[in-house]
């Protein structure tokens, strides 16, 4: 065990990788592992929560995250294989999806480029994100922090066809309930919304193709509209 | 082949590429440091590493050799700059040398996919589905 905590995997990775995101849970750094480009996220102590309590929290985060990531693959979801897991720092070495863009960003570069063509563009990717989602859900997994920037789209693969992969499932868990796949369509809802203003038409059509291809959407959707409501009646008392 | 050899030997038929056994062996030696191994040396905890389950013996039986074996692979783990014990250990293996990657020509692919109980959506890529239940094991 190294000086600093970390395995000396994490510390030959560090040598030369690039730091590509500081969140407030995680670092992500990029680089190569084992002679493949590779991902590292490593989740770090949060200082104002007790060591132990602490402790607890991060190692249920590692463990959700990669038993998701691998049971999403099981089920043919496109998401990055897992390489190592190292407990003792929460280190997750990833499968690098190199090339790819977030749906984050490729929605807004979408929205700077000429007129004529954005809204084809568009339709196709909610399109896809609604059967993601839909079999995703299928399979009981709630990801528990869906946004635009958990979403990876790699485009110019083998096939002319985008990927639609999914990432970042540390809040996620296992649950058939209408009503955890409700809040999890509404959490994408509303980080959708306030990263992409003026696309509520937009969202409708990745509603729209979730729930033609999910067999039990009814019941989620209208969850969807009972938390939707909540939310409402909240933001008016607040 | 004579005498013993002190390295992890590996029954190439149930290795799909060589970066499947590296991380394996990383993972035993990242085990070892921390004094986390769940076998008592590191060339069985490489073997058991490669194991879809947390059955011992189970993992030798499939992924370890026997004296009818036709083929072996051998791990070794060293220090960089210190390669006297692979050239001791070549000198004691009466055999053709062949690539290391060479192992992905003789993988036995129905095996690996009942073993590890790969689905359909996973065949575009067997390492992944392999490596990632390797990595994920623990947790299962
Ligand atoms: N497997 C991967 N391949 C390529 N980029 C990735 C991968 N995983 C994460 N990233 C990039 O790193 C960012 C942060 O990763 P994420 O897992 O979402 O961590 P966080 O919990 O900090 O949001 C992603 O938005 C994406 O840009
Ligand atoms: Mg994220």
């Amino acid at each position: 065990m190294a000086v600093d905590g970390r395995s000396v995997a994490v510390q030959q990775f560090l040598k030369k990788t690039e730091l590509i995101k500081q969140g407030a849970e995680a670092r992500v750094y990029r680089g190569i592992f084992l002679g493949k480009p590779t991902i590292l996220k490593e989740r770090f102590p949060k200082l104002y929560r007790h060591p132990l309590l602490d402790e607890k929290l991060t190692h249920r985060r590692t463990v959700q995250e990669v038993r998701a990531l691998l049971r999403c693959r099981k089920a043919g979801i496109s998401a990055p294989a897992v390489y190592f897991v190292d407990y003792t720092c929460h280190c997750i070495f990833l499968e690098d999806i190199v090339g790819s863009v977030t749906v984050r960003d490729y929605i807004t570069s979408i929205q700077l480029s000429p007129q004529k063509s954005q809204e084809e563009r568009l339709d196709h990717l909610a399109k896809k994100m609604g059967l993601v989602l839909a079999k995703m859900h299928e399979e009981d997994v709630i990801h528990g922090d869906l946004t635009t920037s958990n979403m990876l789209l790699k485009v110019g693969g083998d096939t002319e066809e985008a990927d639609l992969f999914l990432i970042d499932f540390g809040l996620s868990y296992i649950s058939a309930l209408p009503e955890d796949k409700g809040v999890d369509m509404y959490v994408l809802e509303k980080a959708f919304l306030s990263t992409h203003p003026n696309t509520e038409a937009l969202f409708e059509k990745l509603l729209k193709a979730y729930t033609a291809s999910y067999r039990k959407s009814h019941s989620v959707i209208n969850k969807l509209n009972e938390v939707r409501l909540r939310g409402r009646k909240r933001s008016m008392v607040g | 082949m004579e005498g013993k050899i002190d390295g992890a030997l590996i029954n190439p038929f149930m290795i799909v590429h060589p970066f499947e056994v590296l991380v394996a062996a990383n993972k035993a030696v990242h085990l070892h440091r921390i004094g986390k191994m769940k076998t008592r040396r590191m060339y069985s905890e490489i073997i058991y590493n490669l194991s879809p389950t947390n059955n011992i013996s189970d993992a030798f039986k499939r992924f370890g050799t026997s004296d009818s074996d036709t083929a072996v692979l051998i791990v070794l783990v060293h220090p960089t700059d210190e390669t006297r014990h692979m050239t001791e250990v070549m000198a004691k293996v009466d055999g053709q040398q062949i690539p290391v990657e060479d192992v992905s020509k003789m993988v036995d692919t129905a095996q690996i996919k009942k073993l590890y109980r790969t689905t359909p959506q996973e065949d575009s890529c067997l390492l992944d589905a392999v490596v990632c239940r390797m990595a994920v094991k623990d947790v299962i």
